[in-house]
């Protein structure tokens, strides 16, 4: 049986000046699954998740979302829609700790304005109550409760990176995409990844996965697209990736023998 | 634990108690008109400097907008008050809407301008309104300013001296403070301080960050164009000289020395340095150049603010005690 189609780009194309980074892009992630967007560096994939999620104009082409047409739609609205994210360069909250963190991410299930926080005293202890509870127990499936107090920049870099997923989580996304999130992670925290988003692909989010790591990529993905300067040049599920020939030309090959090498020295 | 969270509690509710006994005390214990005139002062900086710690402070928009602002809540209450015949209450509101305005005005462009952009923006902002009240001569009085603003009253009776004054403006204070702790620690304060540290990250958590800054801004401008309305109702005079730059850096001043981002640092700073060139005057010609050679090593040497390097010792005493009974607790 076919799943509906939750994220669906159409000729997805984007220029930056002569460069073109995207080319015609069709990608279609299905509800409940686990989507990875693969390619060498330069491929386009970071231009992808940003046209996703309006951070960068599309030049042509749509993205639908849920059936909605979200081209165009601003960065925040497509996040509100049920969209989260993660960046390839961590973008945390340093000066903060990793609880407030988290709480960031949920501030928008809250709905008291300005005003109302200052006098509704009760009200606004709700609303805390409601985001730290939440936070919390998104901390501890995450392994970090323990680390909540801690302030973000104190943390190692895998946690801060880990920490991210918990952030997008606290809007209860439908979608969540993650740019490379086991890079930089020493071993026992890329285990712990892969155990959080298999755990968490159990409770009914759906992922859209950019990673240069196979070992990763393989075990989770139920599909895969190869991206190589801007086109898709292959799409599948593992098997068929791991054997098609364009692809290990193009990538996989150099990429094996790279992790091989990253897990030598490691 | 619940225990040491209250005793912790109790401890800031006596500390503030025991400023507030203080401060109220204060004329008493002074009993000086050119004393009372720096404190009456302090209070009208310390309710500008609570709202600038909103943008400077969380946000981390340098705004030198401040004089401004300042200006335009003096101007609009007194202009209202002195043409209209009605009462400085009237006025005080009027100071609100403006505030409200400007907040729009500000607000906007910190959207798209970063860093020294936005700073350069707040600079202009302060020299169109110096002009504007300089050469508006028929409605702002000119270079020559206004003169016998009516002072606040309640019910006939008239803040109209000093001390009245004083007290008057401790109660603005109060609530200027609640109004700010009560943003500060809430997930509004929360939500500027990251848009300080990445506002990419925000957005991508479904935020409109236009809409959160620019109430940020409003909100802001409320607590300094009611300072300005503080200062007109009590000098009664005002005249566009006094609303340089100068004095906006003397705002950001306040921040920096009691530190950014906290309530009390940003009251702690605004008393320090509105006072201490007060008690420098005994330099004579020198005394503004020390005055600004000690806020600067100041801020140099304890870039957090002074109220965080005072406490500093104080914590690491509290921590290793807390250790060393944690280890006995071990045994
Ligand atoms: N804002 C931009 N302006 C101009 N060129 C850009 C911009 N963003 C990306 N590019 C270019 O687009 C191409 C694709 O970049 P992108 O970051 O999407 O690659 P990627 O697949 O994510 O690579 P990596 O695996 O290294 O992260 C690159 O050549 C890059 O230099
Ligand atoms: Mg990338």
């Amino acid at each position: 049986m076919e799943k509906n189609s939750i994220l669906k780009l159409t000729d997805v194309t984007k220029r930056f000046g002569g460069l073109l980074a995207v080319d015609a892009l069709n990608i279609d992630v299905k509800e409940h699954s686990i989507h990875s967007l693969i390619g060498p560096n330069g491929a386009g994939k970071t231009t992808t998740v940003n046209l996703i999620t309006g951070v960068l104009p599309v030049t042509s082409g749509t993205v639908e979302f849920m059936g909605q047409n979200v081209t165009g739609k601003k960065t925040y609205e497509i996040a509100r829609l049920g969209i989260g994210r993660t960046f390839q360069n961590i973008k945390v909250f340093q000066t903060m700790t990793l609880l407030e963190n988290i709480m960031v991410g949920g501030n928008q299930l809250t709905k008291m304005g300005l005003v109302r926080t200052i006098l509704d005293f009760k009200g606004a202890a709700g609303e805390e109550k409601m985001l730290r509870e939440k936070a919390e127990s998104l901390l501890d499936k995450l392994g970090m409760y323990h680390l909540r107090n801690e302030y973000m920049k104190n943390l190692p870099y895998g946690r801060q990176k880990i920490s991210e997923i918990a952030r997008a989580m606290m809007t209860d996304p439908k979608l969540i995409l993650l740019d490379e999130p086991a890079a930089g992670l020493n071993p026992s925290e890329r285990a712990e990844l892969v155990k959080v988003i298999q755990q968490s692909f159990e409770e009914g989010f759906t992922f859209f996965l950019i990673e240069h790591n196979m070992d990763v990529v393989m075990n989770l993905s139920d599909d895969i697209t190869v991206l190589s300067f801007g086109k898709k040049i292959a799409a599948g599920t593992p098997a068929q990736i791991r054997d098609n020939d364009e692809v290990i030309t193009a990538y996989l090959g150099s990429a094996f023998v790279k992790n091989k090498e990253q897990e030598g020295a490691e | 634990m619940n225990n040491m969270k209250n005793n912790k509690n109790m401890k800031n509710a006596l500390k503030w108690a025991v400023v507030l006994a203080v401060v109220l005390c204060l004329p008493n214990i002074i009993r000086n008109d050119y004393w009372m005139v720096v404190f009456v002062r302090v209070l009208i900086n310390i309710v500008l400097v609570l709202g600038l710690n909103l943008i400077t402070g969380l946000i981390g928009q340098m705004n030198l907008g401040s004089a401004g602002i300042y200006a335009l809540g003096a101007y609009s209450s007194a202009l209202f008050v002195k043409n209209t015949g009605l009462s400085p209450w009237l006025g005080l509101l009027v100071a609100v809407v403006t505030g409200i305005v400007i907040g729009l005005v500000l607000g906007y462009p910190s959207l798209r301008l970063k860093g020294v952009y936005f700073s350069l923006t707040t600079i202009g902002f302060t020299q169109v309104v110096q002009i504007f009240l300089n050469n508006m001569t028929k409605v702002t009085g000119g270079s020559q300013g206004l003169k016998s603003i009516a002072p606040f009253s309640i019910f006939g009776f008239q803040f109209d001296s000093y001390i009245k004054s004083y007290y008057l403006y401790v109660a603005f204070v109060l609530i200027a403070i609640f109004c700010a702790v009560r943003i500060v620690n809430s997930k509004w304060g929360r939500l500027y301080r990251s848009l300080r540290d990445n506002s990419d990250a925000v957005e991508m958590s479904g935020i409109n960050i236009a809409d959160v800054k620019v109430k940020a801004f409003i909100a802001a401008a409320i607590f300094g164009t009611v300072a300005g309305a503080m200062y007109a109702h009590f000098y009664g005079y005002i005249s566009p000289s006094t609303y340089t730059v100068d004095i906006s850096m003397n705002f950001v001043l306040m921040l920096l020395v009691g530190g950014l981002g906290s309530v009390s640092g940003a009251m702690f700073g605004a008393v320090i340095v509105t006072i201490l060139p007060e008690l420098l005057r005994g330099l004579g010609n020198y005394y503004l150049i020390t005055f600004y050679i000690i806020i600067f090593l100041g801020i140099l040497f304890f870039p957090n603010g002074w109220v965080e390097a005072a406490s500093r010792p104080i914590k690491k005493i509290i921590a290793k005690r807390k250790k060393e009974e944690s280890a006995s607790g071990e045994k």
